[in-house]
């Protein structure tokens, strides 16, 4: 039933300002899974996915993405870590809460910057997969749009767009619909279901229950920088095995 | 560029002769060679001045005195313009040959320059407003104001009667406006200025012979060939008679130069022309259309002026702005040393005056064996100073775009390097655009300050002008209005820009 796991972290450890806030994370996601994680503020969540690619350098730790290995252990010299993480990051596309879109460039040149930056694209090449991806999330009449002419839920699908525009196997969202108004909620779910049909290895930090609860393959339940319970909605939301789950779980319902 | 490019082959071109003259037979080759003297052409009649009736000629006895010497010795006089007080400084850089220009020969000067034997031989007079009825000797001055110019004798003179408060001044022009405006009481200066300052309706040129004064032609310390072909040259002008010519025709032969050439027989048809000249030109009482004339013939001098100024500050402020962009990302993303350098450098070219960081440049340097000229001095020092505004106008800009910007541009592969060049740098433009703009504008105008190192620039062509002229609030409006007009068209362009790179941040469609 399990798909394979192709990417896998250990042992994480990250301490910021002398607070361990990842206290040995082990965490696995199987090819095309779409995986929540939850957990109060401040329970890691967030940091754990900046760590899978690197944006956030941990301590401690092993992150194994196919055949690549970023490791880091305490007083061990850095090496070639961060050329490591770069590649290793070239798998991953990022959500972030504020979408972060760049604001000096049209929506089209927001999906092809990259592409042609980091790949060497020509701009023709670029914008032939840039407006395929615009297609697909809905905002093909919009290329010509600059961020701020556009809603938060234009706005964060052009964002999953610039991020596909890199042709990631892996897309981390960070409470990707926080920052929006609940109506426009929806349309960006929209296109994580698409993505998810599509065999997208998806892993999303969320509060949203109805999205956990209809989408999620699989529920992380972080608490105080250490993974408590992981296993299938079904699962975590009915019978939790760990107490503190159960209580979470209690408020995270109503 | 061109215009570098153009002095530096200017440069290179000197040189080749220089080495070509070394070849070259002796005779032919001297009657070629130039000899670059140094004066202050602010400095006022009947020194060194610009001619009123043709402004972009400069005219005085000791351009005569150039011209004659220069002859005698088969050479051709090229006037170099420095600032007075630098003149020995820039001898001692080899910017020209020789200074003539009322540079007295004093146990001081000679520790540093050599001198001939004294062109010019005069004394200090006192001059004083008409009304003045109770001044007729220095120690009348006690309690008062006394002006003149400063490093002069007559600054030493005035400090040595004791009680004067000494006002030292930078050109003469303005010493006699002073007095005649009742800013001070008298003023105490070579006799020639006083013949041609203190003839203003408002003075008196009071009789009295203060102190004795030897103008020499100053050169570098062992120049000892030139100094002997100098001097052989001035006796056989002294000999000749041409040299009272010179003085006669300026209308300042005096009593001491007859005893000391040994020429005291009096010469009834001496004709002060250049005197007379001098008059009419000053004291010319014009319709408002000669006004106009007048000022007209000013435009072509300010107008390259202009140029000079314009060149400037595009190089400068260009280099500049490459310059604060490297500082700021070495200050931003730099490892601990290269980040302390680039703050030390910014702090210390921030905290200390651009007017003492060009005499450094210029003055300075040669003493370790960097000999910049002129322009390249210039744009040196106002491009290495404005780096140091512009790296911390642009480190704030950098840092205004939210680190978010950064973040997602990793995220999506990119370098440092790359987010930095496409993402963070196109943002903060916008936001350095207007302070950057501000400061060139400070640069247009500062870049006056570079007249210090021999530059002919805008301010220059102006005091040049004024000195002569008197006219400081015509003048003053002419050359204020120039900057403005210059300035112009660089606000009007960075608005422009401002308004299409902030097209993306305004919501067009509400």
């Amino acid at each position: 039933m399990d798909a394979p796991t192709n990417l896998a972290a250990k042992g994480l450890c990250k301490t910021f300002r002398g607070q361990q806030v990842l206290k040995g994370v082990d965490f696995e996601a199987g090819a095309g899974e779409l995986i929540v994680i939850v957990g109060r503020s401040g329970c890691g969540k967030s940091t754990l996915l900046r760590c899978l690619n690197g944006l956030e350098i941990f301590d401690e730790g092993q992150i194994r993405f196919a055949d690549l290995v970023l490791e880091r252990r305490q007083g061990a010299p850095q090496g070639d870590y961060h050329e490591r993480a770069r590649r290793l990051r070239a798998n991953f596309g990022m959500v972030f809460q504020s979408f972060n879109l760049f604001p000096h460039l049209d929506l089209l040149g927001n999906l092809v910057a990259a592409p042609m930056i980091v790949k060497g694209l020509s701009r023709k090449e670029a914008e032939a997969v840039a407006l395929p991806l615009l297609e697909k999330v809905g905002l093909s009449g919009h290329a010509r749009h600059y961020p701020i002419q556009m809603s938060g839920g234009q706005q964060q699908r052009a964002a999953i767009a610039r991020a596909l525009a890199m042709s990631p196997k892996v897309m981390l969202y960070d409470e990707p619909t926080s920052a929006l108004d609940p109506w426009l909620v929806d349309e960006v779910f929209e296109v994580m279901r698409k993505l998810d049909k599509e065999g997208m290895t998806q892993i999303v930090v969320t509060h949203e229950t109805r999205f956990t609860r209809e989408v999620a393959r699989k529920i992380v339940f972080m608490e105080e920088g250490r993974v408590v319970e992981v296993g299938p909605p079904a699962q975590v939301f009915g019978s939790p095995k760990d107490p503190r789950t159960a209580q979470y779980m209690s408020r995270f319902m109503a | 560029m061109t215009s570098l490019a153009f002095r530096r082959a200017g440069t290179h071109g000197i040189f080749l002769w220089a080495v070509c003259a070394l070849f070259v037979q002796p005779a032919s080759a001297k009657q070629m060679r130039i000899l670059r003297w140094g004066g202050d052409s602010a400095g006022g009649a009947p020194y060194v001045f610009q001619d009123p009736k043709n402004p972009s000629r400069t005219i005085g006895f000791e351009a005569d005195v150039a011209d004659l010497l220069a002859t005698e010795l088969g050479m051709k006089a090229r006037f170099v313009q420095n600032q007075w007080d630098s003149l020995v400084p820039g001898l001692k850089r080899g910017d020209y040959d020789v200074v003539i220009n009322g540079l007295e020969i004093t146990d001081d000067r000679k520790a540093e320059v050599e001198f001939s034997d004294p062109y010019y031989l005069t004394y200090e007079a006192l001059t004083v407003r008409k009304g003045s009825y109770d001044i007729g000797a220095l120690a009348d001055l006690k309690g008062r104001k006394a002006g003149t110019l400063k490093g002069a004798l007559a600054e030493r003179l005035l400090a040595g009667t004791g009680g004067v408060e000494v006002i030292g001044y930078d050109t003469q022009t303005m010493l006699y406006d002073d007095l005649a405006l009742g800013r001070i009481d008298a003023v105490l200066m070579d006799h020639p200025a006083a013949v041609y300052y203190g003839i203003d309706p408002r003075l008196k040129n009071l009789p009295g012979q203060f102190g004795r004064i030897a103008y020499g032609v100053a050169m570098r310390k062992g120049d000892a060939e030139l100094l002997a072909d100098v001097n052989a040259a001035l006796s056989r002008l002294i000999k000749s008679g041409k040299l009272r010519q010179v003085y006669e025709r300026w209308g300042i032969w005096n009593p001491v130069m007859a005893a000391s050439f040994a020429d005291d027989i009096p010469n009834d048809h001496a004709d002060p022309a250049d005197y007379r000249t001098y008059l009419a030109a000053r004291g010319l009482h014009l319709g408002w259309r000669a006004k106009l004339d007048v000022y007209a013939s000013y435009i072509p001098l300010l107008a390259k002026g202009a140029v000079t100024t314009v060149e400037l500050s595009l190089l400068s402020m260009s280099i500049a702005i490459a310059l604060g962009l490297l500082l700021a990302l070495m200050r931003l993303y730099g490892p601990f040393p290269v980040q302390a350098l680039a703050t030390v450098y910014v702090e210390f070219i921030r905290g200390s005056p651009l007017l003492i960081q060009l005499f450094f440049i210029f003055y300075g340097l040669p003493a370790v064996g960097i000999k910049l000229d002129p322009f390249a001095a210039a744009v040196l020092g106002l491009a290495m100073n404005y780096g140091a505004y512009e790296a911390e106008v642009y480190r704030a800009g950098i840092q205004a775009i939210p680190h978010a910007q950064m973040e997602a541009a990793f995220a999506l592969g990119m370098t440092r390097w790359q987010a930095l060049r496409h993402i963070i740098i196109p943002q903060a433009l916008r936001v350095v655009l207007p302070p950057t703009t501000n400061d060139f504008i400070a640069l247009l105008k500062d870049s006056s300050l570079v007249s210090v190192i021999t530059m002919v620039e805008l301010t220059r062509v102006y005091g040049q002008l004024a000195a002569m002229s008197y006219d400081y609030m015509g003048l003053g409006i002419l050359t204020a209005l120039m900057y403005v007009l210059i300035g112009l068209p660089f606000v009007r362009l960075s608005r422009w820009a401002e308004t299409r790179l902030t097209v993306s941040l305004r919501r067009t469609d509400a």
